[in-house]
């Protein structure tokens, strides 16, 4: 069936008046993020009737403020708080219509053929060969339009590092986004007001809906249910985001449920439901990408307010052999400034607030190794996750590298995001005051914009949870679609990898389950 | 040591508390959910981000906005607080508790008695502490602090920082992309 209107077919709370509701699909989706959307659209353009459950509000994008703090609030898992055990990571993640597409920064890289490779050889995903995987990266790249950022697609912060790297001879990475007619306000974390932003809400999703999917807002899945070892369907409620009461029970059978909920939400739902955890894997090997950003502050005003919100990388570390971190630029907003170094409490943070204007910052994001943990405690979620020692170190290594490029960029001095005052006046001081830092819990502002690894995909049954073509190796029609799946982290910002590799579950999907 | 060890856990659990809600508090008060009575602030609470407010802006002699003038602590109370769920609140509270008392430890009197001067120097000691939750407590409080000064927009013109733009700028929306064709 197809509708063709290309307009969103959302269902939220406000819409439901029967306490119990009960429907029948031939798959029922749970979570709408980049999985998600991307398998709703393959599966009802394959002639499917799919039913989309997403947990969190269907918030139209004239409804963004542009504000980070009010987008927290209203967009982000936990409000913006989803944080590990120890608190010192904030762990980023979308919770709404379009899940994390919505408020993520669009910079989109191919999964290195080094992972493929590896993945191949380690877990015995020989069917990931890059020739195997070239043709879903340009599918993804063709509907998101996901290309290179265009000589005025950049920022003041921007401009100023690439003189940085150019004058240490450092290759320019430059950003490849799924962005359209890029406006250059530098509120992708707040979401794109004005839809240049290539987010499942204004692609798959709608795409999805042409094809007669359904999208059910502030719907959360309490339990995945089976039958004679196959997915039936799921149980849900419909909560009401004024009152957190439910407000309608609902139920879906359906013969192939896929898990999107996203790699802290997809394996607590298998944790809850009791499935697919022969392994013992369900929830394990959760790693992050951590990132630490360093605030340069120069003796005039760049004003590094708006533009992209990142156009900028040095990759030429990032592969494990070479280091394993990446360099990334960010403007930055003052709420967002306002936390992000310590430069002492009282006057001296009064005057680092004035001189916000003369900032800008660089991030360093690490591949990290598969160290942590997500589990349910009393009913309350815990990311058990530290960063782990050569991983740190690597950090280490990293930030140097980012202190000498903001220095080479004309920076006076730099903050470290650290608890206490660090700060690094000159190139002079990069390694002293470097490597005299410790790994130590609550040391740093750690932020983490990548979960992944709590469902790894692998041939063996024995050490993972799904297999290679992502059906869970004890449940059949049971998927799992979201950066739950990857076994390894891999260095950059994984969203492209997931594009690519929902659109391969997806194939398998329609291939294995003739509509 | 069983008994060390037990106390550095309940430090853990409190400092986790204090910086798994720090990030809420961006919640401005167009978010703010409903404050019930367990969630308010008691007045010891009040106290320490009252105090916390005036040593870590103290802005005479500069630009900013004085915070005494912005309903700061009623945007941590109405953003933050409000709908946070009860084991989460209930950390915050005996953390903030904790904090305060401990500053008898070192300067004689609790963390809201102290001067500016002696508060001043207390929370870098403990951003700076050997121990995790004394840092986790420090950089936790000021954050959630700071952080509902600067979501407060009427702090944002004296740095020149001009907000969202989209409107102000006559951006067009682009609307949903047309499906791709066959």
């Amino acid at each position: 069936m197809s509708t063709n209107k290309n307009q969103l077919n959302v269902i939220t709370a406000a819409d439901m008046t029967a306490a119990q509701l009960d429907l029948d699909a031939d798959v029922v989706i749970i979570g709408s993020g980049a999985g998600g959307g991307i398998n709703a659209y393959e599966l009802a353009k394959a002639g499917k009737k799919v039913v989309v459950l997403e947990a969190g509000p269907y918030v139209p994008s004239e409804k963004f403020t542009e504000m980070m703090a009010v987008s927290m609030a209203t967009l982000y898992e936990g409000e913006g708080a989803q944080s590990n055990t120890d608190g010192d990571i904030t762990v980023l993640q979308g919770r709404c219509v379009g899940g994390s597409t919505v408020v993520n920064a669009a910079l989109c890289f191919r999964t290195p053929d080094y992972y493929l490779k590896k993945w191949g050889k380690e877990f015995g995903l020989t069917n990931l060969t890059p020739e195997v995987m070239l043709p879903y990266f340009e599918k993804v790249e063709e509907n998101l339009g996901i290309t290179e950022v265009k000589g005025h697609e950049t920022s003041v912060g921007a401009e100023y590092i690439k003189k940085g790297m150019k004058a240490l001879d450092i290759p320019l990475g430059l950003a490849r986004r799924n962005i359209r007619d890029c406006a250059m306000t530098g509120f992708c974390f707040a979401g794109c007001k004005t839809d240049r932003k290539q987010s499942m809400m204004v692609t798959y999703l709608p795409w999805a809906c042409n094809h007669g999917a359904v999208i059910y807002a502030d719907t959360r899945v309490t339990k995945i249910n089976t039958q004679n070892g196959a997915a039936s369907g799921v149980n849900a409620e419909v909560v009401d985001p004024k009152t957190g009461k439910v407000k309608t029970r609902m139920s879906v059978k359906a013969p192939i449920v896929v898990l999107a909920a996203g790699p802290t939400g997809s394996p607590l739902l298998l944790q809850q439901s009791g499935l697919a955890n022969s392994s013992g894997q369900v929830g394990k090997n959760f790693a992050c990408h951590p990132s630490l950003s360093v605030t340069a502050m120069f003796d005039k005003k760049l004003n590094d307010f708006h533009g992209a919100t990142h156009s900028l990388f040095d990759d030429s570390h990032t592969l494990p052999d070479d280091g394993g971190w990446i360099q990334l630029n960010a403007v930055q907003d003052p709420v967002e400034a306002s936390f992000m170094a310590e430069p002492g409490t009282g006057k001296p943070y009064v005057r680092y607030m004035q001189n916000y204007p003369n900032s800008t910052r660089l991030i360093t994001l690490i591949h990290d190794k598969n160290v942590g943990e997500v589990t349910l405690e009393n009913g309350y979620k815990e990311i058990r996750y530290q960063v782990d020692d050569e991983d740190f170190e690597a950090m280490k290594k990293g930030l140097k590298d980012n202190a000498r490029i903001l220095f080479a960029s004309g920076a006076k001095y730099l903050y470290l995001p650290t608890s206490d005052k660090q700060r690094i006046n000159s190139v002079d001081e990069i390694d002293s005051v470097i490597d005299a830092l410790e790994n130590q819990p609550a040391r740093y502002r750690y932020t983490s914009f990548h979960p992944q690894g709590t469902c790894r995909m692998g041939a063996d049954k024995r050490k993972t949870v799904v297999n290679p073509y992502g059906e869970t190796h004890d449940i059949k029609r049971l998927y799992v679609v979201d950066a739950s799946l990857l076994p390894t982290s891999i260095g950059y910002n994984p969203s492209e990898t997931v594009y690519a590799l929902a659109s391969y579950i997806a194939d398998h999907i329609n291939e294995a389950n003739p509509s | 040591m069983s008994q060390i060890n037990n106390q550095r856990r309940q430090f853990l659990k409190l400092a986790t508390a204090i910086s798994a809600t720090v990030m809420s508090c961006s919640s401005m008060q167009v978010m703010a959910g409903i404050l019930t009575d367990d969630n308010k602030m008691d007045a010891t609470e009040q106290a320490v981000f009252n105090k916390m407010l005036a040593i870590s802006l103290p802005t005479e002699g500069s630009n900013l906005v004085d915070p005494a003038t912005l309903p700061v602590i009623s945007t941590i109370e109405g953003a933050l607080l409000a709908g946070m769920p009860h084991h989460i609140r209930k950390g915050l509270n005996q953390g903030i508790h904790y904090f305060n008392q401990s500053a008898e430890k070192a300067f004689g009197k609790r963390f809201t008695k102290l001067s500016d001067e002696e508060a001043t120097k207390f929370v870098d000691q403990w951003a700076a502490s050997d121990v995790a939750p004394h840092r986790a407590l420090a950089m936790g409080i000021k954050k959630l602090t700071v952080l509902a000064y600067w979501a407060i927009p009427n702090t944002w013109a004296p740095l020149g920082y001009d907000g969202p733009v989209s409107e102000k700028w006559g951006l067009a929306k682009r609307g949903i992309t047309p499906e791709p064709q066959a």
